[in-house]
């Protein structure tokens, strides 16, 4: 590092706070944004937290003075949180930031207007990526990692000073998707209820008035919880509603909404092509696509193996397993249609030997028994048609459209 | 070993900060072109696949290993 002078530390703590003391009193968000920014490591904020180095007593230059003491509160923790930073105090630079984050929010709930909209925004980013920074540095140091959750409650008060009829209403969509990080980052996904329920059920909150980006976050993870809750026809709702409006350039955002909507599509019967597949590099799902398409319950089998970790880590194993069904009638009716093409009179008969037989062929090894169970299952939840005669071991499937299809609705509970 | 076991633990705990899919930020002022977006990704979804179509290898194969049994008794 160069060689700074005290006085050259002096004029540049003094620019900061220049700058941030004007940007508030002429209530000019964009510029004070970039100040509050510790993680974004600009290079104004490198040589600001040197400065403070060199030039030890800020905090005095910010009493002492009229014009900045009023903001003492908020700018002083700042300080040592760019300073921390710096030389990789992680937790400290987490805790001083919370302070000055606390201050702050108590200044805007004054302020009528939604002038320090996206200074807000920034401190509700800042706030979970230097708490996350701060776990990790405590989790390795083998101590309690409590700080992402401080920075969750700290969010929550965020979202309740936006949680009113002013105009600063439509930055609690955003504040509600840094919540969702939080949550899902901690595994307390439960939490997510509250400020779910807030957003769709407020009179306050119109939905459609929240910014575009805000929505497409949203839907993501509202659309997750559904398919972890199995909620197939409002997963699919969502993570649509997600990829339809997403930014077309974002890709790693977009891979990430198919990944989930994948498995909840193949749940309603409706299936990726190949295209997809490849061009967001979801290729594990291809061999469960090729499955279902066939009536491959060994192909499906080998994909759930072969893709166990990825699959059980995102959530979905269970939601592909449960295709097997699907598959199941998939195999079936392959069976009656070459049936038909060899005895069309005889076809709609189907000999649970001759199912057996194709099991064993796919490596599945089921008795007649077995065989008659899943049979029952099949017709239980509609994906077949028939009735079983229980003495011949036939089953005999309906004459008029015996596999009904899903048609966009998820198969029967 | 001291260090081996303190990395492992480290591993554990990491793994506790996952969320591989976190979805990536939006730049704050970040606009697209609501009409074009998504389009083609909202066209990639087949549901007439369903077909009655039995030439395909595996529908073949089946039917030779169906046939099979049919010789033998």
């Amino acid at each position: 590092m160069a060689y700074m002078s005290m006085g050259e530390a002096h004029r540049r703590i003094t620019e900061f706070l220049n700058r941030f003391s004007e940007a508030v009193f002429s209530q000019d968000g964009p510029s004070l944004k970039p100040l509050l920014a510790v993680s974004s490591n600009s290079a104004n904020l490198l040589s600001l937290a040197d400065a403070l180095r060199v030039f030890q007593d800020a905090s005095r230059l910010i009493k002492q003075s009229d014009k900045y003491s009023q903001l003492g509160e908020i700018i002083v923790p700042l300080l040592r949180s760019f300073q921390s930073s710096r030389i990789g105090h992680v937790v400290d630079a987490y805790n001083a930031f919370e302070k000055s984050a606390n201050a702050f929010l108590q200044e805007f709930r004054n302020w009528e207007s939604a002038w320090a909209m996206e200074p807000v925004y920034t401190i509700a980013y800042e706030i979970r990526v230097l708490a996350e920074r701060a776990d990790r540095e405590l989790a390795s140091m083998g101590k309690n990692p409590e700080k992402l959750k401080g920075a969750g409650s700290f969010l929550m008060k965020v979202f309740g000073a936006l949680a009113g009829k002013g105009p600063k209403r439509v930055g609690a969509l955003y504040v509600t998707c840094q919540l969702f990080k939080v949550y899902f980052k901690l595994g307390t996904v439960h939490l997510c209820r509250s400020v779910i329920r807030s957003i769709e059920t407020a009179k306050i909150f119109d939905f459609e008035e929240f910014p575009m980006r805000d929505k497409v976050t949203y839907m993501y993870y509202t659309g997750r919880l559904e398919v972890f809750n199995e909620n197939f026809l409002a997963a699919d709702q969502k993570l649509t509603y997600a990829l339809m409006h997403c930014n077309p350039r974002s890709e790693g955002n977009i891979r990430m909404i198919l990944k989930y909507l994948i498995p909840v599509k193949l749940s309603i019967g409706i299936l990726p092509k190949m295209w997809l597949l490849e061009k967001y590099n979801l290729v594990e799902y291809s061999d469960v696509v090729k499955a279902l398409k066939r009536g491959d319950l060994r192909l499906l089998r080998h994909a759930l193996q072969e893709h166990e970790d990825q699959f059980l880590r995102s959530g979905v194993y269970l939601v592909l397993e449960k295709l097997e069904l699907q598959v199941y009638q998939r195999l079936v009716k392959k069976i009656y249609i070459i049936q038909k093409q060899r005895d069309p009179s005889k076809a709609h008969q189907v000999k649970l030997e001759v199912i057996v037989k194709a099991l064993k062929w796919l490596e599945m090894d089921k008795d007649v028994d077995e065989v008659e169970c899943i049979m029952a299952i099949l017709i239980y939840k509609n994906l077949m048609k028939g009735y079983f005669a229980h003495k011949s071991k036939v089953v005999v499937l309906s004459k008029q459209d015996p596999f009904p299809k899903l048609n966009g609705n998820p198969v029967n509970s | 070993m001291a260090t081996e076991s303190k990395a492992a633990t480290e591993d554990a705990k990491i793994d506790l900060f996952e969320d591989d899919d976190e979805f990536e930020e939006f730049e704050i002022d970040e606009e697209w072109d609501d009409k074009e977006e998504g389009k083609e990704a909202m066209q990639q979804w087949e549901d007439e696949w369903d077909d009655d179509d039995v030439n395909d290898d595996f529908s073949v194969q089946l039917k030779r290993e169906l046939e099979s049994n049919v010789e033998k008794s």
